[in-house]
């Protein structure tokens, strides 16, 4: 086993997932190697402080959350829901009405009463 | 997927607010660490990680089970991440906080200070924090993908298999990825501890 070889192996190594006859080939190797034992001592100890680089969430990030939530549906993300019907569809109901009220008025501007008729 | 967890699931599909507060502070840190790693940018990371929340509650509908959930939110974090790490490479000006030291990119022409030279300084702290910034920095050089992967399995320390399931890589992939990724953040460190 060369440098290269040994230096390919070393994220297995570290992890602990290279198969024993192979570990057994790079244990071979290091224990002759000087260049590789501080290359390999320099890998792991990167693994090991990318392992420090854990960051906790900031405290207010569900309140934020929250404020985002509410700001975007105005209150209606977590608003109580119909306990037979789900949600009650605002949009849906908004659009009925628009499209009854512009029914009623094309009807009334088009259409006379049913038995009405025009003074002579 | 455990009983609690699928309890949790159900009140979030009813709009349950204090399910939705579970969520956030059982996986807020996760999503939080991921993404911050992933953009190296405090500011940057507080917008996508309510954005990634807030995309999960809105489409808690289409998560089916079939893998865990935080299998399912972290990919969104990973999504969004990436998303973002696109848009702002188009809008360089943007993302960039003059208070974040590791959001100064190595370049030749900038070279970031050894570390050798604060070693002896007797204030500790701030050695943890240069080389936490170097380290950074390092990982930002990488491509998002490997970004990525490093982030998964050495700072939020998950196993193959649910990187696998995060980023639908085959396992092989992710090993030959990670170890190039790995080796590139020893060089970059190595120019620095030298």
């Amino acid at each position: 086993m060369d440098h290269a070889q040994a230096q390919a192996t070393f994220s297995d190594y570290v992890d602990g997932t290279l198969p024993p006859a192979q570990r057994e080939a790079v244990d071979q190797h290091l224990s002759a190697c000087i260049q590789c034992r501080t290359e390999l001592a320099g890998f792991r100890k990167t693994v090991g402080s990318l392992g420090r680089l854990k960051q906790a969430a900031p405290v207010n990030l569900l309140g934020d959350i929250k404020q985002q939530i509410y700001k975007r549906s105005r209150g209606r993300f977590f608003a109580p829901r119909w306990k037979l019907f789900g949600r009650i569809p605002f949009e849906w109901v908004s659009l009925a009405t628009i499209i009854a009220m512009l029914v009623y008025y094309i009807a009334m501007l088009h259409g006379a009463p049913a038995g009405v008729r025009p003074a002579p | 997927m455990s009983l609690a967890e699928r309890l949790l699931i159900s009140r979030l599909r009813e709009r349950d607010e204090q399910a939705f507060g579970e969520i956030v502070r059982t996986y807020g840190d996760k999503v939080f660490s991921l993404i911050y790693r992933m953009l190296g940018n405090r500011q940057e990371a507080e917008d996508v990680a309510q954005d990634v929340f807030i995309t999960v509650f809105k489409t808690i509908e289409s998560f089916r089970g079939e893998a865990k959930f935080s299998t399912w939110l972290l990919r969104i974090a990973a999504n969004h991440s990436k998303n973002r790490i696109k848009h702002l490479a188009r809008r360089p000006t943007e993302g960039v906080d003059p208070e974040d030291v590791s959001q100064v990119r190595l370049s030749a022409d900038r070279p970031a200070p050894p570390v050798q030279a604060h070693i002896d300084a007797p204030d500790k702290l701030m050695e943890a924090a240069e080389i936490e910034a170097l380290m950074q920095r390092a990982i930002a050089a990488l491509d998002e993908d490997q970004r990525l992967l490093v982030v998964l399995r050495d700072v939020e320390e998950m196993s193959y298999q649910e990187i696998g399931e995060i980023t639908g890589l085959p396992e092989g992939t992710i090993k030959s990825r990670l170890h190039r990724a790995r080796m590139a953040i020893k060089e970059e460190l190595d120019k620095h501890t030298r």
